[in-house]
């Protein structure tokens, strides 16, 4: 990604740093003045990339790990274990089956994740599919989305679960009976309240941390972000212990949830973390959320809305409070990265966006709009024009590609979902990414869904324009997402006098081209000098 | 176990939420029969208690002398609401002072998967001088909507600042969306705790001069062997003139506990041996006392 030296033969790397990159004979020059270097040739049939960056998952991933994944697609867990897709809900129910007569306590809560009914179309699964896994212990099944859970009847009744109360969040058949399903935030307390495990914990133990960095490192990331995090105070400190371990394999950004605090007090929360920023943990910038998700339909959308007519969707924060944060943190010289995922509410953080910017003029703020999935070509001019980046959502053209053109968008409004093509086209700073635990952390497969636009269906979204090259993708995932994080400087790209931090591929994703993109083997990554490899990786 | 009430106080940014919160935190006192309440607001800055009211202030939770707390939503509702029903002891009162883009809806939602709570009601505030303007906002006039739709109790904020005829055409315009559902006015938040929380104890229920010297009536009377479907169904005749009532009764079925919370009456099993008291609490327009004795002695015992 350097482009003065595109491809190169050999690199050295001293100190955590990359040395130089160029022929051997290139390399040799170096001898003089630093002293004889080692030839290693482990790699030598391999292709070395930038390593990758993750510019928007969360530590969550490294969280669920310590329950049952159940999800439509294989997966990776931290300790290199192919977690299989389970294809029908009766083998998901199988599965926990298996898994509840191999517990040694078969009395506490059995935890799943993963689960996507979009997938199964004959029928829901309910409480009576997962009394039959048992039914003196809570079984919680968390959707993929997570913004549904299923539960089994020990869980509704222990939370007292009455055919009277009518709350639309609770799914119920026609006699009224609840399913089982329940709906946001309300399934997660029932399921906290009655499990007393806290589903959404604030990640910050360091178990989580070295498995949310396995998962992200076996997939070639040597710099991850968790893009939201209260960091109570005080919390910084376990996750620096953590990260800053020379064992810790990649480099953490972690993202302060705006929020939380009043904005001014948010402003000298940040200025504090930012002090303490060490070379692989960064409290580098702020992440405000304004509305919901497509899929969940609580996106906001512009008129005519949702295609199958479902109202519009949630504000997470009332417009005005939101310009209000947008001021305090441009004032104060902090960057925001903006949750939007509907069109309305990319427009409408444009438009606070402007307004600070017009009371605190700040070249290179460097905001960004994450996922931003609706976005026009109009609402990049303006991004551009306003030197607001973007990160795109890319993975859901794979995961959520055919529901976006069946039910939530059509097919019109659903062809520029996620539109890489027009961002860049427009001349906006892209990054892409998975949400991960949303989707799977794995920014090939990313580039992947950038490149070929198809759906988990088979389907091609939109008509070429949208779709963006090898090239560009594999930049997105490298000098984009480091851009998007004010990284730029020091990686990304290798070249002499940045970090040496390295993706080991089996093959070159330039000869392997669009369509295999995704299959492409990790061997390992470097991050600082230190080798990390995948067990068991052939090319 | 005793199901702690929960309140939602809805409304847009800026329409009175916080001063009406304040209001009722500092009237929740021994002189209205004293309940320990539980507030989780969203702006902590905008609160302004008494200082001589404060005992304890620190980081994200003020205590009060009166025994009530308010602690801040911060960045999650969810996570603030844990906490607080892992409080020891619980309060007897939980409000939430909903942001102003909230759906009440969906906080409401909590309480039908918690044993240990009872939706009281959800208030929603309505800014007299701006809901011309908050009605046709481009973004929030959904959401707006859908805060009115929500409530079972309209409060009218700032009637002071809009002329007659402005008030006049908007109590029709929600009497014509919410035709159950009662409205009042108020005026820098201040409103009887006992209309706005529901009466208190389940003994001894007061009668607070308060309610007569905001203009609402009150009746109040001892009722025999009420079967709870013949008293809700008197009770929907009379919205939405009635704000509030509260009864601990006895019926065929057995003891049980009836709370009107405007546009919302619910019941549920009263294990102790029923008192009989009953109270209502209503607009002028209300039947007067006479008209009410004889609504509900009828078919008493029936």
């Amino acid at each position: 990604m350097n482009p003065h030296l595109p491809h190169a033969t050999h690199i050295a790397v001293r100190d955590g740093h990359i040395l130089g990159v160029g022929t051997a004979d290139d390399i040799d020059g170096w001898q003089e003045a630093w002293g004889p270097l080692t030839l290693n040739t482990d790699f030598a049939e391999r292709s070395l990339l930038p390593g990758f960056i993750e510019g928007h998952s969360h530590m969550m991933e490294g969280m669920f790990w310590d329950y049952h994944y159940v999800g439509y697609y294989d997966r990776e867990g931290p300790d290199g274990t192919v977690w299989p897709g389970l294809k029908s809900i009766d083998e998901v129910v199988g599965k926990l089956k298996e898994i509840q007569a191999a517990r040694k306590d078969k009395d506490t809560p059995l935890i799943a994740w993963g689960f996507d009914p979009i997938y199964f179309t004959d029928r829901r699964m309910n409480a009576a599919d997962l009394d039959s896994v048992a039914t003196n212990c809570s079984v919680i099944v968390l959707h993929a989305s997570l913004h549904i859970l299923n539960a089994n009847n020990f869980v509704m009744e222990a939370a007292d679960v009455k055919s009277s109360d009518n709350s639309e969040f609770i799914r119920r058949d026609e006699s009224g009976q609840a399913t089982g399903e329940f709906l946001g935030q309300l399934g997660y307390y029932m399921a906290m309240r009655t499990t007393g495990i806290n589903l959404l914990a604030i990640a910050s133990s360091p178990e989580t941390l070295v498995n949310f960095a396995n998962v992200a490192r076996q997939t070639g990331v040597t710099t991850a972000t968790d893009l939201v995090n209260p960091i109570p105070a005080g919390s910084e400190h376990a996750m620096r212990e953590a990260v800053d371990a020379e064992d810790f394999p990649m480099r953490l950004v972690v993202a302060f949830q705006g929020n939380t605090m009043e904005p001014t007090e948010g402003v000298a929360r940040m200025q504090e973390l930012q002090a303490s920023n060490s070379d692989k943990l960064r409290f580098s910038l702020v992440k405000m959320v304004a509305d919901g998700s497509i899929q969940g339909f609580s996106a906001r959308l512009k008129w005519p809305h949702y295609y199958n007519g479902a109202p519009n969707g949630l504000w997470y924060i009332e417009p005005e409070r939101l310009g209000d944060y947008l001021k305090a943190f441009t004032e104060a010289g902090i960057q925001v990265h903006v949750h939007t995922n509907g069109d309305e509410c990319t427009e409408v953080a444009l438009d606070k966006i402007e307004e600070a910017l017009r009371a605190h003029p700040w070249p290179d703020h460097r905001h960004t709009l994450q996922h931003c999935q609706m976005a026009t070509r109009a609402h990049f001019k303006r991004m551009k024009a306003l030197g607001v980046g973007v990160n795109l959502f890319s993975n859901h053209l794979y995961y959520w590609g055919d529901a976006h053109i069946n039910i939530t968008m059509g097919p019109e409004r659903a062809a520029r979902l996620d539109d890489a093509g027009g961002a860049l086209a427009e001349g906006v700073p892209l990054a892409i990414h998975s949400d991960a635990p949303v989707t799977a952390l794995a920014p090939l497969f990313t580039a992947w869904c950038a490149v070929n636009r198809l759906s988990s269906g088979g389907v091609t979204l939109g008509n070429g324009t949208q779709n963006i090259s090898v090239k560009e993708a594999l930049y997105a995932i490298t000098m984009g997402a480091a851009y998007s994080l004010k990284m730029e400087n020091e990686i990304g790209s290798l070249e002499a006098g940045k970090r040496a931090d390295i993706a080991i591929l089996a093959e070159d994703p330039i000869d392997v081209g669009a369509e295999g993109l995704k299959d492409i083997s990790v061997i390992g990554t470097m991050v600082g000098g230190h080798v990390h490899l995948n067990q068991g990786r052939e090319g | 176990m005793p199901q702690i009430p929960l309140t939602i106080i809805s409304g847009f940014l800026g329409t009175g939420k916080t001063s009406l919160l304040t209001h009722l935190l500092t009237q929740a006192g021994p002189e209205n029969g004293g309940r320990r309440i539980t507030a989780m607001v969203n702006d902590f800055g905008a609160l302004n208690i008494d200082a001589e009211l404060i005992a304890a202030k620190h980081g994200n939770q003020i205590s009060l002398a009166n025994g009530c707390v308010c602690c801040s939503i911060g960045d999650d509702l969810m996570r603030s609401f844990m906490e607080v029903m892992q409080q020891t002891p619980l309060p007897d009162h939980i409000i939430i002072e909903a942001s102003g883009v909230a759906e009440p809806s969906r906080i409401a939602g909590f309480a039908a998967v918690d044993r240990q709570l009872r939706l009281d009601s959800i208030v929603t505030l309505v800014d007299a001088s701006a809901h011309n303007v908050h009605s046709k906002d481009p973004y929030l006039a959904d959401n707006y909507a859908k805060q009115i739709e929500a409530a079972h109790l309209l409060l009218i904020s700032k009637p002071d600042l809009a002329d007659a005829a402005t008030l006049e055409n908007l109590e029709k315009e929600l009497a014509t969306q919410k035709p159950d559902v009662p409205m009042a006015q108020v005026t820098h938040g201040a409103l009887p705790i006992n209309l706005v929380l529901g009466l208190n104890g389940d003994h001894e229920i007061p009668q607070p001069q308060e309610i007569i010297d905001h203009g609402f009536v009150q009746w109040a009377g001892h009722l025999n062997d009420m079967p709870r479907a013949a008293l809700i169904a008197k009770l929907e005749k009379l919205r939405p003139h009635v704000l509030r009532a509260k009864g601990v009764l006895q019926d065929g079925e057995g003891g049980y506990v009836l709370h009107l919370a405007g546009g919302l009456i619910t019941t549920a099993p009263y294990a102790g041996e029923a008192s009989g008291h009953f109270v209502i609490i209503g607009k002028p327009q209300m039947p007067d006392a006479a008209a009410l004795e004889r609504i509900f002695r009828q078919n008493e015992a029936a």
